[in-house]
């Protein structure tokens, strides 16, 4: 038999002090940048907006577009050049119209050395829609959430709900702040792969609570800590399996997937990352705190 | 073999059999090469073979989303009269604040004017006199019906756009979405969307000789051009003349007991009288079935065989298909028409559909038109009586009615509807050759072709190196159990794909990245139970023992463990739009069959395996 993790006893709970102070110094260092810089970085979809992605047949340079551009008022656009000196992805702020703002901004193109360019994708979106949106992905999450919380409550116990629960908003919140940290947008389809981290997040959580369950009915002298620790330790060899194999795919999707992937692909493999030591440092001490809590209140 | 294993065996192959029967027509069409794609298209075939395969969505085939919303400062602004400082600063006010609290304009709009004592019917003195509440639910009625007529242009007009699915949907009571796919040029399609529509009445003829002449001509140019691309290459557009008039020898029979005058019904299929092979005559009109339409729209627009038409003329299409020979088989009207229209649709100010004719239980639309257009449409059918004259909206005929008597005061009435929708409908035509339709782009996605490509090229290549990976890896690492996982694995997408194509699902960029993770994720259920299995196995039990009882206590935890996640995709097909739906289906469905493939099939390869012999080792 071949195998990665050979009769392991890691002492996963004496950590749990530890990874807690990571993860708190984490996620405060990931809001901390959310509140500097005033909010999560939305993209047009939810923000409204117009990005465009030209291909000029001849190369010319980022300060030729920029000067296009400010000559029609959108000096503060933000231009990013893809490699090579041919292809930018020209980003603007909504102001009027969005019909509008594309026209003007075709007829800047135009002026660019003689005006041969193509434009490979265009997306617009006016800032009544993007509000929308944003209300519209939130409750979609939220919803996500509660019916996850409802689901676990009624299959498990509360408590591991609440576990499940935390463990989930420490991984939202982490790649959230990442986000933020990094400067990367929060897309449409970003905001689809955190919800992708909740049920993947959820799905290694619950293979632990799984565990948990079972070994509490055989063991009950053991006392809870060590059935805890005995089910992560039991569940580890499938925990890291199946976080490579699907690490695996997500990182190669990330590397070539393409340019248009690659910020949903990014959100995943975080996601991925913080999800697999959620559920083994975040989730079970919490039903292990809660567990250690309501005994006291009995007790007292 | 015993009967519950057989029965399991059975059952796989089944499961097996149906995904490769589901999969046929996806697999064909994205391997077959342009000639036979257009062969399909021209027989017809194509329409049916699409409704089974998966679709490429906007972002991988490249394309156009674009969402409409009727422009409410534009459409007031055209409405009122007489407008001063108060009521425009009430309007502004009304749409800024709409847009800040992002609730509907006419409730906000209601509010803010009963703050004032302002008399809206002094502004808005195109709708009947009366109180405020009454003039905003006109006001509302009115944007509600521009929408109505933009939609209804932009269906009007779906062939103008070149491609072959067009969807287009109302998205709540003020928007709609319009999906191009495979567009090659944008400004032109977007100026289609938007652009006004071009009503007219145009005199049909009604010289059966006349006709005939058109079609024999028709048949010359056609045949003249036929004759060069067979020369080019040999392609069978005579034999496929051939087997469609077979199919249509009743015809003349019906329509001459229904109409009973002027039928002249040709159709021999000889290679000289290529067009009128396709068609029928009745009633001087030409009518096409509905899997010619295409074919005969082709050739058409080739010059060559439209300079057959005389400059004084021109074909033009009916937009319903109509059963005439009552036996379920479509037909398109083809009208022959003067070159110039009598009348352009600016001189109608309204039309609105109704009971009436003669019965008075009729459905009918009621058309009125200004004073210049009542006089002209007083002299057209006092001098047209007995012939048909046509509503035309941007090229396509909605409706060729019978002029019954001269019509003097512009009031007229149109009958012949079959029922409410199709009068509504024909009103909606009307009106929105008159009146502004004023919508703006409140977001659009055009993706270029070359960049759809270049992601469908990449996601291919990541879903292929990524499934060899994960394939590899379960080989290595559980050995003889890892190479029944892959095989699960192989099913699995198969199956996947198989659902998706049967769903006529659309595949997006996210939704290949969606393929790619439950490749990853699948492997999840077969390493629960392999890891089981070793524990199991570790305890010293019999190898077949040890494989039940894996297989068992997993179990709970796959559906467990699956089930959540199946949950956040069905929340996110629920909420999402457009590439995000396309990641949250693909993304349940793979892990819908990764149970069914993980729990069921693998399990029924390792009894196969452990029923023969009593095994003592296990590759695992």
């Amino acid at each position: 038999m071949f195998e990665l993790i050979k009769n392991v006893n890691i002492d996963f709970l004496s950590k749990r002090k530890l990874a807690g102070m990571i993860s708190g110094a984490v996620i405060l260092a990931g809001l901390v940048s959310i509140v500097l810089h005033g909010g999560p970085l939305y993209s047009i979809d939810f923000e409204g907006g117009t990005e465009i992605q030209v291909l000029f047949t001849e190369s010319t340079s980022v300060e030729s577009v920029r000067e296009a551009l400010s000559d029609i008022g959108y000096g503060d656009a933000a231009i990013r050049s893809f490699g090579n000196e041919d292809e930018f992805l020209i980003h603007v702020k909504t102001s009027t119209k969005s019909e509008e703002q594309v026209n003007t901004i075709r007829e800047a193109l135009a002026s660019i050395h003689g005006g041969s360019y193509e434009i490979r994708r265009l997306e617009t979106v006016g800032p009544k829609i993007g509000k929308e949106l944003k209300g519209d992905m939130i409750s979609a999450v939220l919803i996500a959430m509660a019916g996850i919380v409802i689901y676990i409550s009624i299959r498990f116990q509360f408590m591991y709900a609440i576990g499940a629960l935390v463990a989930l908003t420490h991984d939202v919140l982490i790649t959230l702040g990442l986000f933020s940290l990094l400067n990367m947008e929060i897309s449409l389809s970003v905001l689809a792969a955190f919800l992708f981290i909740v049920g993947y997040s959820l799905n290694d959580t619950i293979v632990v609570f799984d565990r948990v369950r079972e070994n509490a009915k055989e063991k009950r002298h053991d006392g809870f800590l060590s059935v805890i620790n005995l089910s992560l330790n039991q569940t580890l060899n499938r925990t890291v399996i199946t976080s490579l194999t699907t690490l695996t795919v997500v990182l190669i999707l990330l590397f070539f997937g393409g340019e248009v992937i690659k910020p949903f692909a990014f959100a995943l493999t975080v996601g991925l990352v913080v999800g697999t030591y959620s559920s083994i440092f975040v989730a079970s001490p919490v039903v292990l705190a809660w567990d250690e809590n309501q005994k006291k209140k009995k007790n007292s | 073999m015993s009967g519950n294993l057989r029965m399991r065996v059975f059952l796989v192959v089944l499961l097996v059999g149906s995904a490769a029967y589901m999969l046929r027509d996806t697999i064909s069409y994205y391997t077959m090469d342009e000639t036979q794609r257009e062969a399909l298209i021209e027989s017809g075939e194509m329409d049916e073979m699409r409704k089974n395969i998966i679709h490429q969505g906007l972002d991988l085939q490249g394309g156009m989303h674009v969402v409409l919303e009727v422009d409410l400062e534009e459409l007031i602004k055209t409405r009122v009269e007489d407008s001063d400082a108060e009521i425009d600063a009430l309007i502004s006010n009304s749409l800024d604040e709409a847009q800040n609290n992002e609730s509907e304009f006419f409730p906000t709009f209601a509010k803010n004017v009963n703050a004032t004592n302002i008399r809206l019917a002094r502004y808005f003195p195109i709708y009947e006199k009366g109180p405020n509440s009454d003039v905003m639910d006109a006001l509302e009625a009115d944007a509600k019906d521009a929408v109505d007529r933009a939609e209804e242009i932009i269906r009007n007009r779906v062939d103008q756009f070149g491609v072959s699915e067009p969807t287009i949907q109302r998205q709540g009571a003020w928007r709609i979405v319009v999906e191009l796919a495979g567009i090659s040029n944008q400004a032109q399609a977007r100026e289609l969307i938007q652009a006004t529509a071009l009503l007219e009445f145009v005199l049909v003829h009604e010289d059966p000789q006349l006709l005939d002449e058109v079609i024999r001509n028709i048949d010359k140019a056609w045949a003249a051009d036929m004759g060069e691309e067979i020369s080019e290459d040999s392609t069978d557009i005579v034999a496929e003349a051939d087997t469609t008039v077979d199919e249509t020898p009743s015809l003349a029979d019906v329509l001459s007991g229904d109409e009973g005058d002027s039928l002249s019904i040709t159709g021999t299929g000889d290679v000289g009288r290529p067009f009128s092979s396709l068609i029928n005559v009745g009633s001087n009109t030409i009518w096409v079935p509905e899997e010619n339409v295409r074919s005969i729209k082709r050739k058409l627009e080739k010059p060559a065989i439209a300079a057959a038409v005389s400059s004084d003329s021109k074909l033009a299409w009916g937009v319903s298909p109509r059963d005439i020979t009552g036996d379920g088989r479509m037909h398109r009207a083809l009208y022959l028409m003067k070159g110039t229209a009598e009348l352009t649709g600016d001189v109608v100010t309204d039309a609105r559909e109704s009971l009436g004719g003669f019965s008075g239980a009729e459905f009918v639309v009621h058309l009125s038109m200004n004073d210049e257009g009542s006089r002209e449409w007083t002299k057209i059918t006092a001098g047209n009586v007995g012939k048909r004259i046509a509503i035309v909206m941007d090229g396509n005929v909605h409706m060729a009615g019978v002029i019954r008597d001269k019509i003097a005061d512009g009031r007229t009435q149109i009958e012949g509807m079959n029922d409410l929708q199709d009068a509504k409908k024909l009103a909606v035509v009307l009106r929105a050759g008159a009146l502004p339709a004023p919508m703006v782009i409140e977001e659009e996605r055009t993706i270029g072709a070359s960049l759809g490509a270049d992601s469908v090229a990449a996601g291919t290549q990541a879903t292929v190196f990524g499934f060899i990976l994960v394939v590899i890896f379960m080989a290595i690492y559980y050995k003889g159990a890892g190479l029944v996982a892959d095989i699960a694995l192989v099913l699995n997408l198969g199956f996947t794909l198989a659902v998706l194509s049967t769903l006529n699902a659309t595949l997006t960029l996210p939704g290949i990245a969606g393929l790619i993770l439950t490749v990853g994720m699948a492997v999840d259920a077969n390493v629960l139970i392999f890891e089981r299995i070793r524990e199991e196995l570790r305890n010293a039990k019999t190898v077949k023992k040890s494989i039940d009882d894996g297989f068992n206590r997993a179990l709970t935890t796959i559906v467990d463990a699956n089930l959540t996640t199946i949950l956040a995709a069905g929340v996110l097909w629920q909420f999402g739009s457009g590439t995000v739906k396309g990641f949250a289906t693909t993304l349940f469905w793979g892990i819908l069959c990764s149970m069914v493939t993980a729990i069921f099939i693998t399990r029924t390869i390792f009894m196969v395996m452990t029923e023969r012999k009593t095994m003592t080792k296990l590759s695992i």
